[in-house]
Formats: structure tokens, sequence, C-alpha cells
């Protein structure tokens, strides 16, 4: 996976480090019961052991230093490694821009944050992959060397083990989902009634939602105790198998040291050699890491493929009118064509309204005006420049976007509106926010425009004005309203359309709208159907048309 | 115009300091802005009256602690610490029987006592085990009713959050992090806590089983173990606060890093439309950094669980080959009674140790943060926004009239200017009031404070009846019709269901769904059905103050004005409608027209000639095109 890959490559010294002392940990642990039996015959037998000893001190202190910087090692290894990852990741979504948006806010999250760190994991999980199949392996050869017959006994014992542990997994995936059915059926439950906090406010019924939403608790924790009950089942037979395994080699040693063929200390080796070789299961835990984590790569990597747009060298005429140009734009979404070879001009200055049903393409075509996507066919020219040839600070300090569901961000209100690439100079932000018709309520939160932007709440129109407030903050030839101005009851709209015309009166206007008094004062309406320019035209000629009117139907009567 | 004016007062006089802040009002009558002597106001009664019935949880809400999990639990722990003692016993049988095993057997060439022995001890095996599995329950005794205990709060206190400050989403928690709450964060506690009990357990029997061994070999051996074997445990002890330290912090910044992740990700079409790509990449990396440094912090700290481990483990070792020639010498422990211990040290006492300063660094220090976290007494954020306060009680009005408010003033904050300024308007029964007026001029804050959900911060708002309000967002919950239509009498039946139904125009919509018995599944129905719902259970309540809070903006014209009309016709009803569609004031008696201090309330012909504004929203929406 070239993510995890990446990640290792940066940090090669400490990786190899990391392998390199697993190893060698996992050696002392094998040598250390040799030694320790060594030193228990010696003193049985009273003989001087005191170098015996000292080298079992000796292997002590080393494996726990060892054991220290490989948990140090481990630690920065993958701090570095996730920090490395998320900082790629996140500039490379940035890059991507909304094309990344289709794979939706938590899921990004999932990937950037959890996946990132799980992949992040990885370089020290498979360094230390040697070391934890040595140690087994070690532990099997090692009784082998002490005595054949140990090894054999372990080795028909072993299999056992293996199904045990399998039966154990089976069974606890299947009262999982169980618990985890009714857990989800609780959280529905409770975002239907967080949905309706306010009828829930007014009829005083909170308690009764609570008793509601917990409802099905009872039956959670029934399936709960099944899980835990499953579970010690499980480990109950698997708790057998180990201590079980360690008896009949102890029973086979013992035997063999009445023969004379095994010392005492031998015997308390194959004790020990017993327990790292059951110790397979930490293999197969640290398998288990690395599998995960290149998955969680794979899901990493799924956002550094989103194709990142590239922006050109050139820079728009100065002064030019901000004249739009769409020649031959088609558009497909979700396997449709949604725009079909469409020629649209928009002259500099001039407002054009676009409308259509619902699905027309009137919102790819407000993103594709400003390059928020790039057409599938077709060029879109600004000034006569095609979008791609344009720098990036070029293109955007030119076109501004409102939208109808904007995402506020930034701290603060004022943060919030003068929401750019740059400061703005002060007063910026209530000058735009006056046009906007958004001052009177931003003036009526606890600290103005100094609030912090997660304690205010808003309604979708505060939001809108927030949204049209922040475009207007940063001026530039062309202005795309999406549907900017839905959530505003028509006289605020009005207001705001009157101090846009007023504030701004060479900028170029693209908007969509599904109202008809928005079409209304435009100088032209370009009517979109079936991805195809229907009429284009001032609104008071269309207006005639029976098809034309109902496409405001029922909202305005 | 009856009993209505508008003026600009001074308010800072007369305002109560803390009235505003949701601060307990008390009972004593207090001085009116005209200086009269008032009765107390509505929701100073409400608010001095003992707390409501959620006044249980409230007190329980300080932080959980581990142990309050265990308080009351004692025939619990007794039953799990006895089949813990199954545990011990096959820990102690293992090194015991292998020391007699060889002492008696096998290092005098008694192959015969040697196995008898060991066949002790692989009895001893299955009887360990059963009691290993026997604990289990004992742990799902003990970790579900906190499980149980976590959800309850996380939905008591999601619910909690949401209705305070009138359920008007100021306070609201995002669906998802109340989700991830119950699903993600009280699974993690159950898992740890669950795993932290069995690990606990399991050490103090692994040990107990372990020292009673030597104490029955040599009791000798105990000088030599016990003292590194405390100080090992001793010293991660010391250091578990300061671990849980790092644990939360670590906890923290990576949670910040999810928060940014998720503006950016939510954000990136208006990020990329204001150009501001590059400050947002950099400030995510302050976030990401801030994440690397406290898990580089918490790595370090693992140093101290190597070094326990060292000293409590592999110690005692050492020590015990130092001391073997004196040990041997001088008979206090036989050969098999040494390879004993040994086989104690490194079988038993050494993985039990190991998994015990696993488990407790990384899921104890992790339940701790979970458990403060997720049972955290109140919101840091928000503290102006008071509790909702009690169902407003009846008052008396002046003779005739179902509503009366007095000098009525909301602000939203302290500081902020307020929303509605000295409101002085009388309803009428049965009177059929509309409310229009430009975005932010109060129209549902004014509708919030006439049913309760929000505390004046000077005036009063009298009712003479019991008020429903209809919010925008329709509440339908998972269930049948009935219960839905019924959510505000209980006691409906069957046809007083049916006819409220009817009565808004939803009989189509029962019909569909099967009838009063059929269910109703709120994700499968349009908004508009969900708002006729709503509307039908309006109308089946008892009150007969009705607020409808655009509460029929997803329904078509005509379907709006049925259900109007359906109220307006109820019996001894007095409506209140925040109007959408400039229709609904046609309807009307009277128009209260919001437009600050230029508010005025008059029916639709006067209105047309005195207020401008409402000659404006009138025209604007005609069907007419302007242009």
């Amino acid at each position: 996976m070239a993510v995890i890959a990446d990640a290792a490559r940066r940090d090669a010294g400490r990786v190899v480090a990391l392998g390199v002392l697993g190893l060698g940990s996992a050696g002392l642990a094998l040598v250390l019961p040799a030694a320790l039996g060594h030193a228990l015959d010696l003193l049985l037998r009273g003989e001087p052991a005191g170098r015996w000893t000292a080298l079992c001190a000796l292997i002590v202190g080393v494996q726990a230093a060892t054991a220290a910087v490989e948990d140090l090692l481990t630690g920065v290894t993958t701090a570095r490694a996730t920090a490395h990852i998320r900082r790629t990741a996140v500039r490379h979504m940035l890059a991507a821009g909304p094309r990344a948006a289709h794979r939706g806010t938590g899921d990004l999250v999932t990937r950037l944050v959890g996946n990132a760190s799980d992949a992040a994991g990885t370089p020290a999980s498979a360094a230390s992959l040697p070391a934890a199949l040595a140690a087994p392996v070690g532990g099997i050869v090692a009784l082998g060397l002490t005595d054949p017959w140990l090894a054999v006994v372990f080795l028909a014992g072993a299999p056992l083990l293996t199904l045990l542990v399998r039966h154990f997994a089976r069974a606890s995936a299947d009262c999982v989902t169980g618990y985890q059915h009714v857990q989800g059926r609780i959280a529905t439950l409770l975002v239907e009634a967080l949905g309706g906090a306010r009828t829930i406010a007014a009829a005083g019924t909170k308690e009764r939602e609570a008793a509601r939403v917990l409802g099905p608790l009872p039956e959670l924790a029934a399936h709960g105790r099944t899980m835990w009950h499953v579970q010690g089942r499980a480990t109950a037979q698997a708790a057998v198998l180990v201590p079980l395994l360690q008896v009949a080699v102890l029973a086979v040693g013992g035997i063999r040291l009445a023969q004379g063929a095994l010392s005492p200390g031998d015997l308390l080796a194959a004790g020990r050699y017993v327990l790292l070789a059951t110790g397979i299961g930490v293999v197969v835990g640290q398998l288990g890491a690395v599998v995960r984590g290149r998955a969680a790569a794979g899901r990493v990597a799924d956002v550094l493929a989103e194709p990142v747009p590239a922006y050109g060298q050139r820079q728009l005429p100065p002064d030019g009118p901000g004249t739009l140009e769409l020649r031959g734009v088609t558009a497909v979404r979700g396997g449709e064509t949604v725009l079909d070879g469409l020629d649209l001009t928009v002259p500099g200055g001039s407002c054009v309204a676009v409308v259509g049903r619902s699905g027309a393409g009137k919102s790819v075509l407000a993103a594709l005006a400003g390059r928020l996507a790039d057409p599938d066919a077709g060029t879109v020219l600004l000034d006569g420049c095609p979008l791609p040839d344009l720098t990036e600070t070029g293109l955007r300090d030119a076109v501004g976007y409102a939208f109808e569901r904007p995402v506020l961000l930034g701290d603060t209100i004022e943060d919030t509106i003068t929401f750019g690439p740059r400061p703005l100079p002060p007063r910026a932000a209530e000058e735009a926010a006056r046009a906007a018709e958004a001052d009177g309520f931003v003036r009526l939160l606890p600290a103005g425009y100094a609030t912090a932007r997660d304690r205010a709440p808003f309604s979708g129109g505060e939001v809108q004005r927030l949204g049209l407030a922040r475009a207007f903050a940063h001026p530039g030839r062309l202005l795309v309203l999406d549907d900017a101005t839905s959530s505003l009851d028509t006289v605020t709209e009005l207001r705001v359309a009157q101090a846009l015309f007023r504030d701004h009166p060479h900028r170029t206007r693209l908007l969509t709208t599904h109202r008809a008094s928005t079409a209304a004062r435009a100088d032209t309406v370009a009517w979109l159907d079936s991805g195809h320019l229907r009429a284009l035209a001032p609104h008071a000629t269309l207006w005639p048309d029976p098809e034309y009117r109902a496409l405001f139907g029922g909202e305005d009567a | 115009m009856r009993k209505f004016s508008s003026r600009k007062g001074a308010l800072g006089a007369t305002r109560r300091p803390g009235a505003a802040a949701g601060h307990q009002v008390d009972a004593v009558p207090r001085l009116g802005p005209a200086g009269a002597v008032e009765e107390p106001s509505v929701e100073g009664k409400a608010a001095s009256r003992p707390r409501r019935a959620d006044a249980p949880a409230a007190s329980a809400s300080r932080p959980l602690r581990l142990r309050d999990a265990l308080r009351g639990q004692a025939r619990v722990v007794g039953v799990l610490l006895a089949w813990s003692v199954l545990e011990a016993g096959q820990t102690f049988l293992l090194g015991y029987a292998l020391a007699r095993a060889m002492d008696d057997g096998f290092l005098r060439g008694r192959q015969g006592t040697g196995l008898w022995w060991l066949g002790l001890a692989a009895v001893g095996v299955p009887v360990g085990a059963y009691g290993t599995g026997r604990v289990f329950r004992g742990v799902a005794a003990l970790v579900e009713p906190l499980r149980d205990r976590l959800v309850r709060r996380v939905v008591r206190r999601g619910l909690g959050d949401a209705v305070r400050g009138g359920g008007s989403g100021a306070a609201r928690p995002a669906d998802s992090a109340v989700v991830s709450r119950l699903t993600h964060q009280v699974e993690i506690a159950r898992d740890a806590f669950g795993g932290l009990v069995m690990v606990l357990r399991s050490f103090v029997f692994t040990a107990a089983g372990a020292l009673a061994g030597m104490i029955a070999l040599a009791p000798v051996l105990l000088l030599v173990v016990l003292p590194p074997l405390a100080a090992g445990v001793g010293l991660f002890v010391a250091a578990l606060r300061p671990l849980a330290r790092r644990q939360d912090r670590f906890l923290s910044a990576d949670e910040a890093v999810a928060e940014e992740c998720g503006e950016l990700a939510a954000g990136l079409r208006d990020i990329t439309a204001c150009g501001a790509r590059e400050p947002m990449a950099a400030r995510a990396d302050v976030r990401i950094e801030a994440a690397q440094r406290a898990a580089r912090s918490l790595a370090r700290f693992g140093v101290v669980r190597t070094a326990a481990l060292a000293i409590g483990g592999q110690l005692p070792l050492v020590l015990l080959l130092l001391t073997a020639p004196w040990l041997l010498s001088s008979h206090r422990v036989t050969p098999g009674a040494l390879l004993g211990a040994f086989a104690y040290l490194t079988q038993s006492l050494q993985p039990a140790l190991q998994n015990l300063l696993h488990t407790l660094g990384a899921a104890g220090t992790r339940l701790g943060v979970i458990l403060a976290r997720l049972t955290a007494p109140e919101p840091p954020e928000a503290p102006e926004l008071p509790e909702p306060p009690a169902p407003p009680a009846v008052t008396a009005t002046e003779p005739g009239l179902a509503l009366q408010l007095r000098r009525l003033t909301f602000a939203y904050g302290p500081g902020a200017e307020p929303v509605l300024r000295d409101l002085d308007l009388g309803v009428a029964q049965g009177e059929h009031l509309a409310v229009v007026g430009p975005s932010g001029t109060g129209k549902s804050t004014l509708a919030g404070l006439v049913a309760g959900l929000l505390r004046p911060a000077a005036g009063e708002v009298r009712r003479n009846g019991e008020v429903v309000l209809v919010p925008q967002e329709a509440y339908v919950f998972r269930g049948t019709v009935a219960e839905n239509v019924g959510y505000l009498r209980p006691e409906a039946g069957p046809d007083d269901v049916l006819a409220a139904v009817a009565a808004v125009g939803a009989d189509a919509l029962v019909a569909a769904l099967g009838g009063p018995e059929g269910a109703v599944d709120p994700a499968e129905l349009s908004a508009g059905e969900r708002q006729l719902l709503a509307l039908a259970r309006t109308y089946a309540a008892r009150g007969r103050i009705v607020v409808l809070d655009e509460a029929t903006c997803h329904l078509d014209a005509a379907a709006e004005a049925r259900a109007e009309r359906a109220f307006a016709a109820r019996p001894a009803t007095t409506l209140l409608v925040v109007a959408h569609r400039i229709s609904s004031a046609r309807r009307a008696d009277r128009t209260l027209v919001l437009d600050g201090p230029r508010t005025v309330c008059a029916p639709h012909d006067t209105l047309l000639a005195a207020s401008p504004l409402y000659r404006d929203l009138t025209a604007a929406w005609s069907p007419a095109p302007a242009g």
C-alpha cells in the first residue's frame, strides 16, 4: 500500500530499529528460560552459579530496556505516521474540493481520522511481526531441543487449541448482531425524538419520550448478558487448553527426568517454552492488525485517488466586464446527462436567472460557472479565458458564490462573513451583513459579530443571509447565487436584491431560483429543460406560457 | 385595534439581573416597569416550584465514577469473587503439584507419585476454567446495569439538551454526536469495564493462588517475591492518574482533529468557492500536530509500564536466583519448592501482571475518561439558556381574553438587543389571529413565549387556558396512528382520533396507513404528511389555545386553508397562526404585523391602509409577476 509504504519510508530508521529490537527481545525471551534452568541446575547441585545468575540478571535488564524502547518507538512511529497521513489526506481532500464531497462527511471523517491512525500503526505492527512469529516458533524448537518428546506432546495438543479459538469467534459474532440491532433501534428512536424537540418541549413530555426511547433497553440488556455468557463458555473452553498442555508436557518431562534424560532446570525451561509456543495467538493478533491496517490504508488511498483539478497560469484581463460563456457544455451526474451541449452567454454586468424543474441541472450549471466542477465536455469562459487556464487565486477572486444551504466556517460571526484566503479590512463584515439583511439579527446575538459561531442558533433564512454576506464581502466580477435566497421571505429577499444592485451595479450575476418574483427581477431568464436551454427571454415574455408558470406552481399561490 | 401598543422602553432599569440568564426568579411580588406592585408572573411561579419530573435525573447528574458502578452490587461481587476462588485454586495447584511431583516423585525416581500429583493439577484445570466461565455471568451482572445507566443518561441528556431553550436548536446536540455517544462510546465503556473487572480480578486471584502456594511450599519465599511485586504494582498505581490525564488529552486532541475534519469535509464546496483552501489546511495542521504531541506524550509514559513490569515480574526471578544458595543450603526450601516458585513466577504471576498493566493502562484510563465525559453534569456551553419552564399555568386574564401579553420583552442573551420589546397584546376567546413579518422579527420567539417555552426578560404572558404549540418541524414517532394522534390526550378513543384526523384533512393519509392502528414510520412519510399527523394530534388535544408556528408550511395552499379553517371552527378555540403564506392572514380575524417599532395589529383592511410593510407583503406574495 502506497500510503503505508510512504509513511514507513519517512520513518525508515525507526521501523528497522523496531524490527531488530523485536527480534532481539524475542531471542532474549528464548534464551532466558535456558539460562534460568541452567542456573537452577547448578544451584540444585550445590555448585557456584554466580556467572549464570549474573547472565540471567543481565538478560532481564536488557529485556526491560528493549521493551521500553520498543514501546516508545512504536508510539512515536505511529504518531508521526498518523500525522503525516492525516496532513496528506486533508490537503488532498481540500485540493479535490467539492468533487470529494460525494462520499459524505461522516465517511470522509472516518477515513481521515480513524482509518488514518489504523493505517499509521501498520509499519510498527509489520516491523514486530517477525518477532511475534519468532517467539512461538522458537518456543516449539526450544522445546524440541530440550527434549524431542516434549515437542511431540505439544504439537499433538495444539490443533485442539486452534479449533476452540475458532469456535469462540463464530459463537460471539452471532449474538453481537442481535445486540447491535436493538442498539440501532434505540438510536433511531432517540434521533427521531431529538428532531421533535420543540414539540416535546411545548408538551412537557420529555420524561415520557425518554421512557419511550428507552423501551427496548431491557431487550438490549438481555442480548448483552447472552454475549457475556457465550464469551464465558468459550473462554472457559480455551482456558482449559493451555494449562492442560503445560501439565501434559510437564508430565512427560517428569518421566524423562526420572529416566535421567532431563534436569529440573530443563523442566522449568520447558514449562516456559510451552507458554511461549502458545503465544501463537499473538501472531494472529499482530497479523490481524496488519490486515486491518492495510484495509484502512486502502480507505485512505481512496481519498487520495480523488482527482485534483489543475489550475493554469493565466490572469484575467483587468477591468473585464465579467462575461460568462458556456460553450457546448455537457455534464453527467450519476450516469444521467443533466446538461447536454448547453450554450449560454451571460453578458458582463447583467443578471440571468436560471429556472427549471427540480433536477433540471440548475445547481450543476451554477457549479460549472465558477469551476466548482468541470464539465464532462465543452468549455466555460470568463471574459474570454477558459476557466481551467486561470490561476486558482485569480479564479476565486473573480467569482463569488452564495448557496441555498451555505456551510458557515470560521470561529466567530465576523470570521464567518470574512471567510476567505486573506484578511479583510475592518468593518467589511458589517457592511456586507447590512447588504445581506443580516446585520439586524447579528446585533441581537449575545456578543454581536464576536459571538462564537457554534454558540449561535440560526434559522435556515439566517444562515442564508450570512452566506450572502460572505459572498458580498468578497467582491469579484461574477456572482453566482445558487438558490441563495430561497428561505428568505419576499420582503427580505427584495431588500437583499436591491442592495445587490445598488452596491455592485457592474457585477455579473447568475442566479438559480424556484421563485417567480426572483426570476422577474432578472434581466433574462434561462429556462432549463432536460439538459437543454428551452428559452432565454425576460420573465414577462415567458409568463403567459402555462408550462413556464407551472415551474413556480403552488409556491407563491 | 384592541389593547395594543408598542413602545421603546428603558429596559435596563427594570430588568432583573439574572432573569434572562435563566436563574431562578423568586416569587415575591416585584415592581413592574410602571412601578406598581404586580402579582408574581407566571414564569416566576413556575421557576419557584420544585423542579419537574426530571428531578431524580437531575440530582443524579454528577459525573459517574467507577466505584458507583460497584455500589449496591455487593451480592454480585460476592458471587463473582466466590467463583474466582476456583481460579486461584487452579493456580495454587499448578505450582504446588509440580513441587510435590518433583520432591516426592520424579526426583526420587517415583514416576507414579509424580504423575499422580500432576494428574491432580490436571483435574484442577477444568474446575478452574468452569469458575472462569461462571465469572463471566457475574461480570454480565455488573456491566449490563452500568451500560443501562449510561444509555439512560445519554438518552435523557440528549433529550434534555434538545429541549432546553424551548427546543429552538440552540443547545441541541448534533444527532451524530448523540448517536456516537449511544453506540460507540457507551460500548467502549462497556467493553473496558468488563475487561477491567476480568483482568483485575484475575490478577488478584492468580496472585493470591500463587502466593498461597509459596506459603504452602515455604513461607520464606514470600520475603523474596512479595516486595518487588508490591513495588512494581505500586509504581504503576501511582502513575495511573498522570497516565489518565495524558489519555484524556490524547482523546480530546483526536476528537478535535475529527471535529476539524468534519468541518472541512462538510464545507468543501464553500472552502473551494471562497478560495480558502490554504488557511483551512493550515488550521487542520495545527490540530493534527497537537494530536501528534499528545500521542507522543502518551507513548513516553508507556515506559513506566515497562518499568513496573520489570520490577514486579522479572526482578523476583533474579532475586530468587540470588538467594537460592542460601534458601537451599539452610533447607528452608526443597528443590521442588524452588522449581514450583519459579513456575509460579514465570507461568502465573508474570502473565497476570502483564495483562493487568496493559489493561489498566489502556482500557482503565480510557474508561475513566469516557465515563466522566458521558456523565458530565451540564454542558459548559450556552449557560444563558434556561431549563424549559414548566408547562405554563392557567392565569387570570381580563374578562373575554384567552391570551394577554403585557409589556413582553425578550432577548436571546444578556448583551443582545431584544427581539421583542414591550409588546402588549390581547387575544379574545375564540379569536383567530395571524402573525406575519419579515424573517428575524420574532414570530417564532413570540410563539415560544406564548407556549411557555421561553421565559420573557420582562413583562408577562397570561393564558386563560392550556396552550398547544405546533412547530414547523412536525414530530411524528414510530408507533401507531392512534398513538401519534392521541399523544397529547392519551385517553382519546378511536372515534376521537378519527374525528380529529377527518377535521384537519388527514383522512386519506390515515386510510393509506391502515387506519388508527396502522403503523407510522416517520422516515416513510413526507414532511407534509408528518405535518398533517401533527395537526390531527393538536386537534385532538385538550388545549384550547392553539399556536401554529408555520406548522402547515409543507402543505399545499388548499390543504393549509382546510387545516386552518378546521382549527378556527374547533369549539372554544383561540387560534394563533404564524403565517408562512400571506393567505393565512386573509383568513384571520386580525393580523399582527411584527416589524420592530412599527409593529401593528389589526384586521386585513385596516392594515392595508395602516402598514406599508403589510402592503409590501401582500403585493410581494401575490401570484402576478412584478416585472
